[in-house]
């Protein structure tokens, strides 16, 4: 998939939000969908359960338009959180060139976290990517829950956060940290395509 | 504070200037030039205030200067730049941001925009940001001044458009609300839909209509404020299709994505096209220099610069290698060290090939006599003309008035005039300068053995800053010779070079010449130079006996220039002669021992005849002919006889 192509002068990034089922990856997508001014969004592709489950994946695709002379797009996709689509996750993972890991700070579902995130690691191995050399950002998803019920962003970093990644607190349901963690990959996947030796 | 931002709508038409211009106003130092363009009315001025209020906001605060380009003009064409601009242009420099406004205005005025550029350019590096707002498009614009235009063509360009329908009805609804005014709740879609040119026209269409709903007692139907305005009353197609639950962005929503898309702008910005950055630093240092960088600035202009280091490690070296070549040129051919092609790395080849004919042409050449220069010249009618033309080559050293040719009779001082040229030219820094007989010309040529000798030899003067030719008449016959000199002399006309000559002979009565050669030299200035007169004759006496005891003896003096003289070099012969006999006898010359001396020559022939010819002056070397009247009175009468004679 050519990222930078500079004699079409285009960057194209492709976004993946990972994380254990009902953490809020496709809240994510909705809110930012919402945010984009309809000229820059392309149609939100999103195939639920009737449970609202994400069954496939999520795809929203936003044009930010020439920038420094650049077409730049980023498409963002989800990946259905449910342990049994593994083989759709793996699908969606190829070519990403950033992981938002999104956790669901409840203690309760710390568990399925770790899962998610070994499960991540995993298809990425088997990608032949090691996940250090990932563009990643966590966020630590409904922190506007009782803090009795959730664990501190200081406590996900212990578990999670064990090469100092960017990572941020959300309530992707009511927006806060939705874009400020777009941001914080948009920001890292880019110095990542910088780096690599562009397409022609 | 509010966010000076929020008062924008989001729209298609704006998004890219506003998120540009929030990128600026955040950034708290950046290198940064930025174009914005809209027509009258668009909101560049409102836009450029945001950026202010906004950076000036800054914690900690950033210091912004706005400047109303119309009103500098202004000021410049009332009082020019003086004093104020200088200060005007500290306080631009000492700015954390510059917001130039109505930069169009400008067009036709040079100095503003020389004053501008600077400006600019300062800026820039000096890494510091400066948002330009004009209402015409750049290639729309006259009299631009080709720095400042190219200077803006690279700059990050953003319109700013006319806002949708969307856009503007939201802008006009909030600045009902912002009004108080209880207007029909379709006003402000209905006037968003009217077709006016700018924003600002729509804002002064509502204001009219508010003004009239403060003193009407109902709210105005659309279809009536229309009229008021003298528009049609049906409703525009685009604002139909308007549905009344389109998703219309709040301030609020678009900021947040406003701000995302600042900080991806930054983001590409810096990761992808630093390579122009660090172009520009490179040209402004090579600039700096002194050097043309038309290389780097193709580069720039294309996109093709993903890694400018090996271009930019060429060029230094280009650049460098040049360096070397001018600091050489300027030890061996200083008259050369100025030319372009030390200046450009693409045309290094060249400057090698320069450096490689000076070094080949670096071989020593005949130089003036230093004895023989214009002040030890006497000056009289006989050779005032070629005086003067000596002094209009001096004067215009870019070969306007070559070749200069020296005719007359052997001995009368063209070879003098000939060296006090090249002397002259000399102390005035032209060099290098051949100086050298058609006799030694030709003994060049012939002794040299193999062709790439003649080549470098033909290299050698074909270089020079002047040749000087003596004795012109001498090459007659020499075939090889004149072809030579025919080469040399169209090298060195096609580079406006100076070359004189000198002629025992008028140019028409030359014979045995090329016609190509001859007609070369008529082509120039002729100047004929006669016997010494009385004034030549006694600055060449008094010359002669400036270092004697007779230096003041009146008397003597006068007798050695009352008589006459075919030629300088006789004179010099009488006078070397007399000072010779002085010698001999151990006394100081007088008029009177002149008198016994050199009229007894005439009558002592045997006398003479002992005296060496190459000493007399008079006597032709070696040769036995006749050079001068003296030498013809073969009976010189006596003291007596004279008396007699000259009263008589």
């Amino acid at each position: 998939m050519p990222l930078v192509n500079l004699t079409a002068r285009e960057i194209t990034c492709k976004l993946v939000y990972y994380g254990p089922g009902r953490c809020g990856k496709t809240t994510n997508l909705q809110y930012i969908h919402g945010r984009v001014p309809e000229n820059r969004r392309g149609r939100m592709v999103s195939l639920a359960t009737q449970s609202d489950r994400t069954l496939f994946f999520d795809f929203l695709p936003i044009e930010l338009g020439v920038i420094s002379g650049f077409t730049t797009r980023f498409q963002l996709y989800t990946v259905p959180g449910q342990v049994y689509y593994n083989a759709t996750r793996r699908l969606v993972l190829q070519g990403a060139d950033g992981v938002v890991f999104v956790a669901d700070s409840q203690a309760r579902r710390f568990d399925e976290n770790v899962d998610s995130f070994k499960n991540l690691q995993d298809n990425l191995l088997e990608q032949g990517i090691d996940i250090r050399q990932m563009p990643l950002v966590l966020q630590y998803n409904k922190q506007d829950l009782p803090p009795d019920l959730i664990l501190s962003p200081a406590e996900l970093d212990d578990t999670f956060n064990f090469r100092s990644v960017p990572s941020l607190p959300a309530d992707a349901l009511h927006g806060t940290g939705v874009f400020e963690t777009l941001k914080a990959l948009s920001t890292v996947v880019l110095q990542r395509l910088a780096a690599r030796p562009p397409s022609l | 504070m509010t966010d000076p931002f929020a008062s924008f709508v989001a729209d298609p038409a704006t998004q890219e200037a506003l998120a540009a211009a929030r990128l600026v106003a955040d950034s708290p130092r950046m290198r940064y030039l930025l174009l914005v363009q809209g027509n009258r009315g668009a909101g560049k001025t409102h836009l450029l205030k945001a950026i202010r209020d906004r950076a000036a906001s800054a914690d900690p605060p950033r210091t912004v200067e706005l400047v109303a380009v119309a009103r500098l003009t202004e000021l410049v064409h009332a009082r020019g730049l003086t004093d104020a601009g200088v200060a005007l242009r500290d306080r631009l420099l000492r700015a954390d941001l510059v917001l130039l406004d109505d930069l169009d205005a400008a067009e036709r005025h040079l100095a503003v925009q020389a004053f501008l550029y600077d400006v600019i350019e300062s800026r820039l590096v000096a890494g510091q940001a400066t948002v330009a707002a004009t209402a015409r498009p750049l290639g729309r614009m006259t009299d631009l001044d080709g720095r400042l235009g190219r200077r803006l063509r690279e700059a990050t360009f953003v319109e700013l458009g006319l806002p949708g329908t969307a856009a503007r009805t939201a802008i006009l609804e909030r600045r009902i609300t912002e009004s108080g005014a209880v207007v029909d709740p379709g006003l402000g879609a209905t006037l968003a839909a009217a077709s006016f040119r700018s924003l600002k026209e729509y804002l002064g269409a509502l204001n009219r209509i508010l003004a009239v709903q403060g003193a009407a007692a109902s709210p105005i139907l659309p279809a009536d404020a229309l009229a008021l305005l003298g528009l049609e009353s049906e409703p525009a197609v685009e604002s139909s299709r308007v549905p009344a639950a389109a998703p219309r962005a709040t301030a609020t929503e678009s900021a947040e994505f406003d701000a995302f898309l600042t900080d991806v702008t930054a983001n590409v910005a810096t990761q992808f096209d630093h390579w122009r950055g660090r172009l520009r630093d490179i040209i402004a240092h090579w600039q700096g220099l002194g050097f043309r960088t038309r290389r780097l600035e193709t580069a720039l202009a294309s996109d093709s610069g993903w890694d400018p280091d090996p271009l930019i490690t060429e060029f230094g070296h280009d650049a460098g290698e040049l360096q070397r070549l001018a600091a050489e040129i300027r030890a061996i051919a200083p008259d050369l060290a100025g030319a372009e092609v030390f200046r450009d790395p693409d045309q290094l080849a060249a400057a090698r090939h320069i450096v490689t004919e000076s070094r080949l042409r670096r071989a020593p050449l005949s130089a003036p006599l230093p004895d023989l220069t214009l002040a030890r010249l006497g000056v009289g009618p006989s050779n005032r003309v070629a005086l003067e033309a000596v002094a209009a080559v001096v004067a215009n050293r870019d070969g306007r008035h070559s070749p200069l040719v020296f005719v007359g009779p052997s001995g009368v001082g063209k070879t003098h005039l000939l060296h006090a040229l090249g002397n002259t030219l000399a102390a005035a820094g032209l060099g290098p300068i051949a100086c050298l007989s058609a006799h030694s010309f030709l003994g060049e040529l012939t002794a040299l053995k193999a062709p790439e000798d003649l080549a470098q030899w033909r290299s050698r003067y074909q270089w020079v800053a002047a040749l000087l030719l003596d004795d012109l008449h001498l090459l007659a016959d020499e075939r090889n010779g004149q072809a030579e000199l025919l080469q040399i002399f169209g090298a060195l006309a096609e580079g406006s070079r100076i070359m004189a000559f000198t002629s025992a002979r008028p140019l028409s009565e030359l014979e045995g010449f090329d016609p190509r050669l001859l007609t070369r030299l008529e082509g120039g200035v002729v100047a004929e130079v006669g016997p010494p007169d009385r004034e030549v004759r006694l600055a060449v006496i008094k010359g002669l006996l400036a270092d004697t005891a007779a230096a003041n003896d009146v008397g003597l003096i006068d007798y050695l220039t009352a008589r006459s003289a075919d030629s300088a070099r006789a004179v010099q012969g009488l006078v070397r002669r007399l000072l010779a006999e002085a010698q001999a006898e151990r006394t100081v010359p007088s008029a009177a021992f002149a008198r016994e001396t050199l009229e007894a020559v005439e009558t002592r022939p045997v006398r003479r005849e002992r005296r060496s010819a190459a000493a007399s002056g008079i006597l032709s070397p070696g040769m036995g002919v006749i050079r001068s009247r003296e030498k013809m009175v073969l009976t010189w009468p006596t003291p007596g006889d004279r008396l007699i004679g000259d009263f008589g």
